[in-house]
């Protein structure tokens, strides 16, 4: 069945249905909710909140027409995927569930006015504002490295043209020619996603430049399912794919855009093709709205995700800080229903459920080996603790790992359906 | 029976009913909101894009089904998270909700 606003406001029989018009008929006025960032998590609440609460008003205010998921962009650059499978619209939301969609970006927050102004000048009013506005890049962490760069070395940590220009760069690599990924520190957006794309690039390399390197220049000593991609690596890629951990490295110092040289505090690295994954932060907005705390990410109430910083104003995805929980699409849709459903019991007097709070990734090793992690938290404290966590284990059987890859492509639809209906 | 005590009894039947019928909405939200878990992964149109539907089960049998993943007899990394971290009351009333599904989805 469709979740849709119609379906979930008719579900009490005709009863409620005289209960909520007298409750209409009370409020003069629709409660207003303005969601900011149109990404997995902002669309997400925005859904739910509409599906869950018809009595609002809500608003959805995202620069760009359609969103395309940085998650299995993996398998674009591996020739496995194509970008537009990848891309979604607001459509459904707006016409199923009655979101007001704004296509402008959002300049300022007033949490004491609460109001929202947009950088075409509306002003737009709230009871409740959610901002989910994803991840920024530190520009200059690495010398060398600012946003005029990305257009040479592309960052592809947000998908869509950044994606696009490495697939183009890859396919005019010479055989032979060295592939350099420069990974963050954390945190970061997708721990897994930097060695997916060692991987399905080396997938990719193996087919039509079988002479081709790839190097990982690694901010880190570890990374997350280290031994499952370290497994992979030498039973696909033998000889292909090599990572140089922090304590070898000393850490990324500067790029030379021109000639694609990464320098590191002991030694410079030549690429042929490179990927800088800067250092990253929350998103530009969250910044000036006073949302961030030193460490440049987002303190939130952990069963509301009402920030801790300005009441009223709640902040899910990427840019929280969600203790335990990584930065992940799946963690984000998770985070934005628990927020949805808080915000209708603060705005309708409605019941808040108990939060539930989980992550999962998929994770193509090849293209018929996927692995997974399954991970549940709880708000403890103020802060979100793992609860149970389950990851899939080296040596697992070629058809057990075939069909997490074919669970994965089918909780690619189910996810997006769940998130832009 | 007069037409007093008519009235007296016709509203006192009809406040239980509206109490009854609260609870099954108040039950049915909790389910809605439970099953909102399951919509990460799950299509709940009906529709196995390559993850199993979960709508159209019997209710006894998904309330099984995710007792036998939280104790692990039945194995499978995601589903033993999730079900670890819903109480056996939380199963009940999603599976309650999840089997009511059925009578909407099927052709009428």
């Amino acid at each position: 069945m469709r979740w849709t606003r119609r379906r979930f406001g008719s579900f009490a029989g005709a009863s409620c249905l005289a209960v909520l018009q007298a409750r209409a008929a009370r409020s003069q006025t629709k409660a207003r909710v303005v969601v900011i960032g149109g990404g997995i998590g902002g669309a997400t609440v925005a859904k739910y909140l509409a599906a869950s609460a018809p009595k609002l008003d809500v608003t959805l205010v995202e620069p760009n027409p359609r969103y395309t998921t940085c998650f299995f962009s993996n398998l674009y650059l591996a020739g496995l995927r194509s970008l537009k499978s990848l891309t979604h619209d607001y459509e459904t939301l707006a016409r199923s569930y009655g979101i007001n969609i704004i296509h402008n970006a959002a300049a300022a927050i007033d949490p004491v006015a609460k109001i929202v102004t947009l950088t075409g000048g509306t002003k737009l009013a709230y009871d409740r504002a959610v901002v989910a506005p994803g991840i920024a890049f530190k520009y200059g962490a690495i010398e060398g490295y600012d946003e005029a760069a990305t257009q040479i070395i592309p960052h592809a940590w947000n998908a869509g043209p950044q994606t696009e220009l490495l697939r183009k760069q890859l396919e005019s690599m010479e055989d032979g020619g060295v592939f350099v990924i420069v990974a963050p520190p954390e945190p970061f957006r997708c721990p897994p996603g930097p060695y997916e794309r060692a991987s399905l690039v080396a997938y990719y390399f193996k087919q039509f430049k079988p002479r081709a390197k790839i190097l990982i220049l690694d901010a880190k000593d570890t990374f997350f399912e280290q031994d499952l991609f370290q497994d992979a690596w030498g039973r696909y890629y033998p000889g292909m794919i090599e990572w140089l951990p922090g304590q070898f490295t000393g850490g990324i110092k500067s790029v030379d855009v021109k000639t694609r040289a990464v320098k590191t505090a002991g030694e410079t690295f030549n690429a042929n093709v490179a990927n800088i994954i800067p250092p990253q932060m929350a998103g530009e907005l969250v910044q000036r709205a006073g949302l961030a705390d030193q460490s440049g990410w987002c303190p939130i109430d952990p069963i509301t995700f009402e920030s801790t910083l300005q009441p009223g104003v709640h902040v899910v995805g990427d840019a929280i800080s969600a203790g335990d929980m990584p930065k992940s699409a799946f963690a984000s849709n998770s985070q934005a229903k628990v927020c949805a459903f808080a915000i209708e019991a603060a705005l309708t007097g409605s019941e808040q459920p108990a939060p539930h709070l989980f992550n999962t990734c998929f994770t193509f090793l090849a293209p018929n080996d996927a692995v997974s992690d399954a991970m549940s938290f709880k708000p403890m404290g103020g802060s979100i603790k793992i609860n149970d966590i389950f990851i899939s284990q080296v040596g697992e059987s070629a058809e057990m790992r075939r069909q997490v890859a074919h669970q994965a492509d089918g909780w690619y639809a189910a996810f997006i359906h769940d998130v832009f209906g | 029976m007069t037409a007093s005590r008519f009235i007296v009894l016709s509203v006192a039947l009809s406040l239980v009913a509206l109490s009854a019928d609260r609870g099954i909405t108040a039950n049915n939200e909790r389910g809605a909101k439970l099953a909102a878990i399951c919509a990460s992964c799950h299509c709940l149109d009906g529709r196995d894009r390559g993850i199993p539907s979960i709508v159209g089960m019997d209710r006894e049998k998904l309330a099984d089904t995710m007792a036998a993943f939280k104790s692990g007899v039945r194995s499978g990394q995601i589903m033993h998270a999730v079900a670890l971290s819903l109480s056996n009351e939380e199963i009940a009333t999603l599976a309650e909700y999840l089997a009511a599904q059925l009578a909407e989805t099927k052709p009428r």
